[in-house]
């Protein structure tokens, strides 16, 4: 039984042109031009429970506008979602209850008070039992290292520490499902590790259903099996990583040194339909690839065997050529 | 709906002026100011005259003195938090928690004016005791019944501003709703002139409206001239506007959060 489900989900929001300069000013007292703007067009798709699902694109593709209508403060235009047995906007205060929202780029915590004073607000919101929020701030501070913060006013925090708070308020109440939008945004590479370790622990032992939107594909690689992939409203792609690294034609290349300058005759590898090769300068070559068709292994040691090369390096397509791929083209390749 | 969370808004509200009660050091003077222009404004008026209308000059120190009081309890920014929250984007986290919003502002408004009763209420009016010459409550039940309206300035005050911070939805930028709402309110709420001083028709159309109920009634109660039936009346037509606003405001926040755009991002 999914948790979530969206079927052909769309949202349109009407904007006004603005005409430009003094006259288009006062022209735009008179008139205004509006233009539908379609935010999300016709996305499906589901999520099981204990999933981790990344939902990624480009700033602007409809992510947050998705993730805003699953925590039911949009109103779809079109179409139906129903996630945790609720309609998220109609059943919004019991919706509410059982989940988690964290928006990286705002806080959700009070910005002028000990953060300790938000979980207890937070406690008190949701009906948390002492023993239970005991338990999870015990949980969180294993990880996250909350204490030293709790009787620190949220506006003093940093950056990194503020988002470790803002994940433990999210959680603290053990929804069955929590949306993080852009977590991890802005951090540096060690708090960014720390969120990491934390989101793959907890969801691993409280079986939360996690939805996170992130423009740092690092992110997914790390965390999710599944990854949604949506552009200008539509959605992509929506599958594994692996089957995304599949769908994509995945060019491997390899570039190699030569130990002395020579011109080299590509002809006696012995790869010559199905691999590129470039001479790149007086020492260095590069060959380009599928690594469906040819093994990378026997093609090193094609280049090892026949030439005199003093360093090889394989460089495999990342995720992130393939999604920078896929917004060019606007599709994902049907294989 | 549970009570709970709405006492640990009110008293998040407390908390947060706390941080900032620096801030009520100046309102003090602010008040002082206002009440002693007021005082020299009604001295002139009264050149030469026993009394005007129902008051004498003694009363109506008492009224501009006690009405500015009270408003350092009763007033609030919901409007402007409200206006904040949508153009800034804030009411996406606010509105993700499982709590009503409107409740929720009430209440923090509500710890806010409890701050404020102790910090601000209580020394603005000990200063102004000392300068000026005002009269005690008519009698301790007027005291009574006076405490028990400000229960009904402070609800009918803050469920007006939700109402108006409520067309941020829909308007974006509603400073000038603020302003107008700003005005209209200390007119027709009797803080600058007793209502009973209006041109008739004016008169006469206030008195159906919710606005008296923030400062002219409990002044009015303060000095006794209500009483008996009066009073009565005047408790009925706080709760029944008190109900009317904040249903309305219920109702219409219900409608426009359908039709909210979420600004940045």
């Amino acid at each position: 039984m999914a948790v979530i489900e969206v079927s052909r989900v769309s949202k349109r929001f009407k904007t006004y042109d603005r005409k430009e300069g003094v006259w288009g000013g006062i022209q735009n007292l008179v008139r205004r031009n509006p233009r539908e703007v379609r935010a999300v067009d016709d996305v499906s798709f589901s999520v099981d429970p204990g999933e981790m699902v990344g939902y990624i694109g480009a700033n602007g593709a409809g992510k947050s506008t998705t993730i805003k209508m699953l925590t039911g403060i949009l109103v779809p235009s079109s179409g139906s979602i129903r996630a945790n047995g609720y309609v998220p906007y109609l059943d919004r205060h019991q919706y509410t209850r059982g989940i988690g929202v964290v928006f990286g780029q705002r806080t959700q915590l009070w910005w002028d008070i000990a953060v300790v004073e938000s979980f207890q607000l937070l406690k008190r919101i949701y009906d948390i039992s002492d023993r239970t929020f005991e338990e999870q701030l015990e949980i969180f501070d294993a990880v996250l290292n909350l204490k030293p913060l709790l009787h620190t006013p949220v506006r003093k925090l940093s950056l990194g520490e503020r988002m470790r708070c803002d994940l433990a308020a999210a959680f603290l109440h053990r929804p069955r499902i929590v949306f993080l939008d852009e977590p991890t945004i802005g951090l540096d590479v060690v708090a960014k590790e720390n969120i990491r370790q934390f989101l793959k622990r907890i969801n691993a032992e409280l079986q939360v259903t996690v939805v996170l939107t992130t423009h740092d594909l690092s992110d997914i690689e790390e965390l999710c099996r599944r990854v949604l992939i949506i552009d200008r409203g539509h959605l992509l792609f929506d599958g594994s990583l692996e089957d995304l690294r599949g769908r994509f034609e995945c060019k491997s290349q390899i570039v190699f040194e030569l130990r002395e300058p020579a011109q080299v005759d590509f002809g006696r590898l012995g790869f010559n339909s199905s691999v590129e090769f470039q001479q790149l300068d007086a020492l260095r070559c590069q060959a380009v690839f599928d690594k469906k068709q040819v093994a990378s292994a026997e093609l090193i040691k094609a280049i090892v065997n026949s030439l005199a090369v003093r360093d090889v390096t394989l460089d495999d397509t990342t995720i992130e050529e393939i999604v920078r791929e896929i917004y060019s083209r606007g599709e994902v390749a049907s294989s | 709906m549970t009570v709970s969370p709405y006492i640990a808004f009110a008293r998040i509200a407390f908390l947060k002026i706390l941080a900032y009660r620096l801030r009520y050091y100046t309102g003090i003077l602010t008040y002082m100011v206002n009440v002693s222009v007021y005082y020299f404004i009604w001295k002139a008026l009264y050149q030469g005259k026993e009394s005007l209308g129902e008051f004498t000059f003694e009363e109506m120190i008492t009224y501009v003195s006690v009405g500015f009081i009270i408003r350092t309890f009763y007033f609030n920014n919901i409007d402007r938090e409200i206006a904040n929250d949508i153009l800034l984007g804030h009411i996406a986290a606010k509105m993700t928690r499982p709590v009503n919003y409107q409740w929720m502002n009430i209440a923090q408004a509500a710890g806010e004016s409890f701050f404020r009763l102790f910090m601000f209420t209580i020394p603005t009016a000990l200063a102004i005791l000392v300068v000026f010459p005002l009269r005690a409550p008519a009698s301790p039940y007027s005291a009574l019944a006076f405490v028990a309206a400000l229960f009904f300035s402070f609800l009918i005050f803050a469920a007006l501003n939700f109402l108006v911070g409520t067309c941020a939805v829909y308007l974006h930028s509603i400073l000038g709703l603020i302003r107008a709402k700003y005005f209209l309110v200390e007119i027709l709420s009797g803080l600058l002139i007793p209502i009973s001083f209006f041109p008739d028709t004016l008169a006469q159309i206030s008195r159906w409206l919710p606005f008296q109920l923030i400062s002219f009634t409990p002044l009015m109660i303060y000095m006794g001239k209500y009483q008996g039936e009066q009073l009565v009346i005047s408790f009925l037509s706080g709760l029944g506007w008190t109900l009317v606003l904040v249903g309305l405001g219920h109702w219409f926040w219900r409608k426009a959060a359908t039709k909210l755009t979420v600004q940045g991002g």
